[in-house]
């Protein structure tokens, strides 16, 4: 296109951009560039109503090309690409200069050099512009179906979710049965329904829906394609196995937890009597009457918290399930026999919300709670009269030293990432330096990570308890349904392409690329590098490392990159 | 179904839920009560673990929230009611407050919010600082639309029988903008000056601040305002508009027809008043004393009008209203007023040295007044022009001037001020007794009045007691002059042929002032009978409004009123609004009477500068916005318009998610901690705000003082976990906010000491242990401890008295500069009132309860309601994302089913 009819928009942005750069300064500098025909500086560009202004100048003047110079692209890059659609303009020939966060904001002391520098960014902008090329965003159909990894609670619920809302589901559970831990447990809070019985209204809810399609000694062998359409293939029944091949737009992992395993000597861990918190947990679930461990009765219980958790060496997270969890068991216990002492000794009692309601009822049944300092945690012995014996300062007392008799000890013991090689390879999911999976944001965007259409639900993002993981289930459901209820999803259109004539297939972008997007293809009888722009993500990592200049970035063309710095370092000095 | 999903509230649950339900494909729309979309993160510093800028990561969800193809996004919008329809689905009564600005037009600029007069707290910045009547929520609001706060007219506004906008000029005096409120009391008519003198001022009556230390001096600061105009200009300061090619004869140049005359010149009507007497402004002019009303503010006054090109013919009595129609004016306007004194109807009325009241007062401007040098005169009646007229025979000389009443003093229709006026004067009364004749000598003088005694009876129409002669009681007064002051009638015999009368008065219709002769209409004490200025001026301004209309060829009925005013608002309203009030002296000016006073002086001055600044500033801005106009001049593409109105629709939808958030709590409740008392105590809301990229000071600062702190100490759990307070639940958010805010300070003031003194440490959370640990490590000092109270010193420090339990438990006490109280979260209370029909259920502590939280979370008790985020109990902001896609997955599989059933019927 040797001729082009550009609108460029300078924005005040109320004073924030004007008060440091004169902005009609800019205006005049740029209004006589080649192609440019309307060149007008306004208050707010977002505002609705200058919004309408411009989508009457595109009309009124017939620009193929429209700049707009104000805040970060982050911010408005769609309310621009929208103002173009309703002009009926390509969007793509829009071009977003930021002449706020990286012109006034940064430069408050030097306003003139400010307005040197907007010049220059605008002029960058007109010349990308003057060589952009009009691009439609991508549509691919997408498979209403997706692949839930995990049969406990919160993949089960994810998938009863996924069902009721028209996608249809394949559940794959390594195990023989679905129900993880849950399934093993007896009453739980806030409800105080058994979990045993939650699994099992799970799973017959599960059976009720003939979309739900679950496999028991399952695993995922391989992962392909892209987000929309993933093909995976699964092998069901161990290693003498079958694989299914399946295809799903969406996988959510819900692989769960392990629970942490002290070492031998860990407060005591080893000496009978000792228990992690799970052991507990199943002694109090099976409990028909007052505790009795190894046939003794236990008429007293120490729990010694933080065992694993919140350690500068170890685990230094909080594994935020674990207080409200003991506090619930300790009512428990109080249920079976009302006259068994139970002593507490906590750093920080993190009941929190409404859990604060059990730390309450805990103690009014008789739970006794004690403060230990971080630097001198408890110990645990067997004393020479083969008592169980704990020693602790408890700092709300003063600190005295105390030492409880006790006929068991329960050290509350935290949630771990379960180690799972094989599927974060097939999945390329990150983990965090927890070890468990990371999301891509964790205020926002909690389930979805950096693979698009792969998300995580329960505690393999990070410990929750059994309904705050049934939440997150829920959650990836709905992520879920946000990409593949529409059938189709679009998909941004500045991607890399390989130009097949100067290609000569070196590998190099193959291996650039983080996204595994770069296939080699053969084109008449040639090996070329060929880009899945389902996959490609625009990043351009791939286009400066080609020897043969061989790949454009479509919107970011090498001719578009260098005109725009041409610009930037050419703009005689104001 | 016209949405498929109902969003209530669009903070960050809210705008989650809408955005991936319209991801989904669903149509939704989100109802958001405030002007902006984005609720309480988007007021954020920044967020933990992560330290990401809130605006940043909010700004981006707040537009898709907005723009978004599946979203209709009412802001500044109400849900009044859900009820359940029969298809299934649910009947949504929708209130979309009246933002008094065009949505489509606004764009932004924010020079209303510079113009507005009325300061309010700024919610926004939790009432750290002030934001306008007129504002923008916050500078990244989505729309970035303004908003014109109006709760309802202010009393003093909607009391005032001549539409002035008390409110409105008060408020614009406040700002140093004399001539803006001269110009805004212009509008509704041309005798500023007159009104600032002789108006009784209802405004002052309705004044809220009256309940208190005493009403603002609102009619004095009119007169300021009028004073300090006229002594710069001769005229009203504004140009006549272009003609527009029609014209008006005015009958009478009093207060009804100078408004109407004014009015209608500003239109563009060509306007000339007939004027009977030898100068204009009727009653302003004849029968108001210098000494209350000084004739060189009258004629300042009429200039207005005159400078307009209103023509005044005097000494032009019109008998036949037709015959000007015949002139070629298309309109006629009657306004005559009352000129004719009503007689006593005794014996004796005929002698020399008896008169009317009015006749009493035109004489005096006339110069035809007899001499009372040291004359005895009686003044019979008991009205305001009784009182003119006493106070004037004083100044006259009269050796005793005495007021003879029918009735008891509580009944006098005068003014009680012009009572005290003239009694201070020395003015002697006598009450219940009237007239049964005058009493004259041999050449036909009087000599006495004779009276009878009354005593009162039952109740007459006017709801005053009816006074009954008291047998044999007659006595005479003895006296020199009589000024039979008892009543006041129009002139209007001529009319008869053309117009039906009520008596003497013409009979129009009550709203339009149009008479029986579509081309005459008629206003003022011709139409009502003897009023008073402020009521005169309130028909004339209403004859001129309607002329207009019947000219322009309008409707006559069917509109709502003459101006933009709202309904008035409610004084408890205005009371409750306030957390605190400060004691403001009332202005009050005490006048010097004379006992035997010789001149007609005027006898009040004007405010100074300095009374009518702190007069004005004692405002309580009862109807938040003043109506004060000046953001309807300022605003570049003339979007805002103070005529809108509140509307409310149904809408069917089929499904509801609601996420109504969460209050704070009110840390004045914790009376310990000295909140709202002292001023150095903040609560953490507020410190995040100091700490925000939109932060008010720039910098972190205590309030008392301005001063940057360098101890501050942070108390948590106020609030929460705290039985006394009522609430016995863990808020879950505070240890977070206040371990960011610790780390944010310390970016901020390198040199701060910052101390937390705390129960428990909640950092449960992914990397929330590890975010706790940073803090400590750079240097946040963590005191484990309730702290008991808190006392102020006189230098603002304040001084924590806590248990240092980490060092056995002594009770210490440590002194800082500010104290950041980290208050929890409260049940906002706002979504079980939407149901008329059925029964949300709510949990313990009156949150939106869950049905079945165990597999369900989001679900409530009523089918096809969901609730998202914070309404259901205390959150994050990522428990509230995931909360709310619990709830948008249930609430798409109700719609899912819903639509399944539909199918198979």
């Amino acid at each position: 296109m040797s001729e082009r009819r550009i609108g460029v928009f300078i924005c005040h942005c109320g004073g924030n951009i004007s008060d440091y750069v004169d902005v009609a300064a800019v205006r005049d500098a740029v209004k006589d560039e080649p192609d440019v025909v309307v060149a007008e500086t306004t208050i707010f560009a977002c505002a609705d109503a200058t919004q309408t202004d411009m989508v009457q100048a595109i009309k009124d003047q017939n620009l193929d090309g429209l700049v707009v110079a104000s805040c970060s692209p982050k911010l408005h890059t769609f309310t621009f690409r929208g103002v173009a659609k309703r002009a009926g303009m390509n969007p793509y020939t829009y071009t977003q200069v930021n002449i706020r966060e990286q012109d006034s904001w940064a430069h408050t002391d030097d306003p003139e050099g400010a307005t040197r520098k907007a010049i220059r960014l605008v002029k960058a902008g007109i010349a990308k512009t003057r060589l952009s090329a009009p691009l439609s965003p991508l549509e691919v159909e997408t498979t209403p179906r997706t692949l839930v990894i995990g049969g406990g609670i919160a993949g089960l619920r994810a998938a009863i979710g996924l069902a009721d809302i028209g996608l249809g589901v394949y559940l794959i559970e390594k195990g023989p049965e679905v129900g993880g831990w849950v399934a093993k447990f007896g009453n739980m809070y806030p409800q105080g329904r058994q979990g045993r019985k939650l699994i099992e209204e799970l799973v017959s809810e599960v059976a009720r829906r003939p979309s739900i399609k679950v496999f028991t000694n399952a695993e995922l062998q391989s992962k392909s394609g892209s987000f929309g359409n993933y093909k995976v293939e699964i092998r069901v029944g161990g290693t003498s196995s079958l694989g299914i091949a399946l295809e799903v737009g969406s996988i959510v992992v819900a692989t769960g937890f392990d629970t942490y395993e002290p070492e031998i000597g860990e407060y005591g861990y080893g000496i009978d009597g000792v228990v992690t918190l799970p052991k507990f947990k199943e002694l109090v679930d099976h409990a028909a009457g007052p505790l009795s461990y190894h046939g003794r009765p236990v008429k007293t219980v120490a729990y010694v918290y933080c065992v694993g958790s919140r350690q500068p060496e170890g685990n230094a997270y909080c594994s935020r399930y674990c207080c409200a969890a003991t506090v619930h068991a300790s009512i428990e216990v109080a249920n079976l026999d009302p006259q068994v002492h139970q002593y507490h000794l906590y750093r920080d009692m993190r009941t929190y919300g409404k859990y604060e309601l059990m730390y309450t009822e805990s103690r009014e049944r008789g739970s006794v709670y004690m403060k230990y300092p971080e630097d001198t945690p408890p110990t645990v012995a067997r004393n020479s009269a083969g008592q169980l014996t704990v020693t602790t300062h408890d700092t709300l007392t003063g600190g005295e030293e105390l030492t409880i008799r006790a006929d068991l000890v329960v050290l509350v013991t935290g949630m771990v990432a379960r180690k799972n090689a094989p599927l974060v390879s097939i999945l390329k999911l990150p983990l965090g330096s927890d070890g468990f999976f990371n999301e891509i944001h964790p205020k926002l965007r909690p389930v979805e990570t950096v693979v698009d259409g792969v998300l995580i639900a329960g505690a393999c993002q990070g410990p929750k308890n059994s309904s705050e993981s049934v939440a997150s289930g829920l959650a990836a459901v709905t992520q879920s349904a946000a990409i593949l209820k529409k059938g189709v999803a679009e998909l941004d259109p500045m991607v890399a392409q390989v130009d097949a004539d100067k290609c000569t297939w070196c590998g190099l972008c193959e291996e650039t690329c983080p996204y595994a997007a770069v296939d080699r293809t053969e084109v008449t009888g040639k090996t070329v590098a060929v880009v899945n722009p389902a996959v490609c993500k625009g990043c351009g990592g791939c286009a400066p490392v080609c020897p043969e200049d061989a790949i454009d970035l479509r919107g970011y063309t090498d001719a578009q990159i260098r005109a725009m710095i041409e610009n930037l370092a050419e703009v005689p000095v104001l | 179904m016209d949405y498929d999903v109902l969003v209530v509230g669009a903070g960050i649950a809210g705008m989650e839920s809408a955005i991936k339900l319209g991801d989904m494909g669903k149509k939704v729309l989100l109802v958001e009560k405030e002007g902006s979309v984005g609720g309480r993160v988007i007021l954020l510093s920044k967020v933990f673990p992560t330290l990401d800028c809130a605006s940043c990561i909010t700004t981006p969800r707040m537009a898709a929230s907005i723009h978004h193809d599946n979203i209709t996004a009412q802001t500044y919008t109400d849900v009044q009611a859900i009820r359940r329809s029969p298809d299934g689905g649910f009947r949504v009564t929708v209130h979309r407050k009246a933002r008094y600005v065009d949505e489509a037009a606004c764009t932004g600029c924010q020079l209303c919010e510079n113009a507005c007069s009325v300061s309010v707290p700024d919610q926004f910045n939790y009432n750290l600082i002030a934001r306008r009547a007129a504002y923008i929520p916050f500078p990244q609001a989505v729309p970035k639309k303004a908003v014109i706060e109006r709760e309802g007219t202010s009393p003093c506004t909607d009391s005032c029988p001549a539409g002035i906008k008390a409110h409105g000029y008060v408020s614009l005096i406040r700002s140093g903008k004399y001539e803006e409120a001269f110009q805004l009391i212009l509008e509704a008519t041309p005798l500023v000056g007159t009104l600032g003198r002789a108006c009784y001022a209802p405004c002052e009556s309705e004044c809220t601040r009256g309940d208190l230390e005493g009403t603002l001096p609102i009619r004095r600061l009119k007169r300021f305002v009028a004073d300090r105009h006229y002594a710069e200009h001769d005229g009203p300061g504004i140009e006549a508009p272009a003609a527009n090619g029609m014209s008006v004869a005015i009958v009478g140049s009093g207060p009804a027809g100078l408004t109407a005359a004014w009015q209608l010149a500003r239109q563009g009507y060509r306007v000339k008043i007939f004027e009977a007497d030898k100068e204009p402004g009727g009653f302003l002019r004849y029968a108001l004393p210098t000494y209350r009303l000084p004739q060189d503010v009258v004629e300042q006054d009429i200039r207005n009008v005159t400078a307009l090109g209103v023509e005044i013919a005097t000494e032009t009595p019109v008998r036949d209203p037709d015959a000007l129609k015949l002139d070629g004016f298309d309109a006629v306007l009657l306004a005559m007023g009352t000129p004719l004194s009503t007689g006593m109807g005794v014996p004796g009325e005929e002698l020399g040295g008896v008169m009317g009241g009015l006749d009493f007062l035109r004489d005096l401007r006339h110069g035809t007044l007899p001499d009372l040098g040291g004359k005895r005169v009686v003044i019979v009646g008991g009205g305001n022009v009784a009182m003119d007229a006493a106070r004037t025979a004083r100044r006259l000389g009269a050796r005793e001037t005495l007021v003879a009443y029918r009735r008891g003093r509580e009944e006098m229709p005068a003014h009680k001020s012009e009572v005290d006026d003239a009694e201070a004067e020395g003015v002697a009364f006598q009450f219940l007794v009237a007239p049964v004749a005058v009493v004259g000598d041999a050449m036909g003088r009087v000599q006495g009045l004779r009276c009878q005694r009354m005593e009162l009876g039952q109740p007459d129409a006017s709801g005053r007691r009816r006074p009954q002669p008291v047998a044999g009681s007659e006595f005479v007064i003895p006296c020199d002059v009589v000024v039979a002051a008892i009543g006041m009638a129009p002139d209007t015999a001529n009319l008869a042929r053309l117009l039906t009368l009520e008596g003497r008065r013409v009979k129009v219709d009550a709203k339009t002032l149009q008479s029986e002769v579509p081309y005459i209409f008629a206003a003022g004490d011709v139409v009502m009978g003897p009023s008073d200025i402020t009521q005169a001026v309130g028909q004339g301004r209403r004859a001129a409004h309607m002329i207009d209309r019947w000219l322009q060829g309008q409707e006559m009925s069917g509109f709502a009123a003459l101006d933009d005013r709202l309904a008035v608002i409610d004084k408890a309203k205005v009371m409750a609004r306030q957390t605190s009030f400060s004691h403001r002296d009332p202005v009050t000016l005490h006048l010097e009477h004379q006992q035997a006073p010789r001149d007609f002086q005027e006898i009040e001055r004007t405010l100074s500068e300095e009374e009518a600044l702190r007069g004005a500033g004692s405002c309580l801005d009862c109807g938040v916005c003043s109506e004060c106009g000046q953001c309807v001049a300022a605003c570049p593409p003339d979007a805002i318009h103070l005529e809108m109105h509140d509307q409310t629709y149904d809408v069917e939808v089929g499904a509801v998610v609601l996420a109504t958030g969460f209050k704070l709590f009110d840390a004045a409740l914790k009376t310990d901690y000295g909140f709202g008392r002292f001023p150095n105590v903040i609560t953490a809301t507020q410190m995040d705000r100091q700490l925000a990229p939109t932060r008010p000071f720039n910098t972190v600062l205590r309030p008392s003082d301005g001063r940057v702190p360098d101890r501050i100490a942070y108390v948590s759990c106020v609030g929460s976990r705290d039985k006394t307070m009522g609430n016995p639940l863990c808020s879950k958010i505070c240890c977070m906010y206040t371990a960011k805010q610790n780390q944010l300070i310390m970016g901020a003031l390198p040199l701060a000491d910052v101390a937390v003194h705390y129960m428990d440490v909640r950092a449960a959370g992914k990397r929330y242990e590890e975010f706790y640990e940073q803090a400590k490590a750079m240097g946040a000092n963590y005191i484990k401890g309730r702290v008991a109270k808190i006392t102020e010193k006189d230098n603002g420090n304040l001084i924590l008295r806590y248990e240092d339990i980490d060092n056995g438990g002594v009770i210490t006490e440590a002194e800082y500069d500010l104290v950041v109280l980290a208050v929890g979260v409260q049940p906002s209370r706002e979504a079980e009132r939407l149901f008329p029909d059925e029964t949300l259920t709510l949990d313990d502590f009156f949150f939106v309860g869950e049905a079945d939280e165990d597999l369900s979370s989001g679900k409530t008790n009523l089918p096809g309601v969901f609730v998202a985020g914070a309404a259901s109990g205390a959150k994050d902001i990522v428990d509230s994302i995931l909360h709310a896609g619990s709830a948008v997955a249930q609430a798409a599989a109700h719609l899912e089913e819903a639509g399944a059933k539909k199918v198979t019927v």
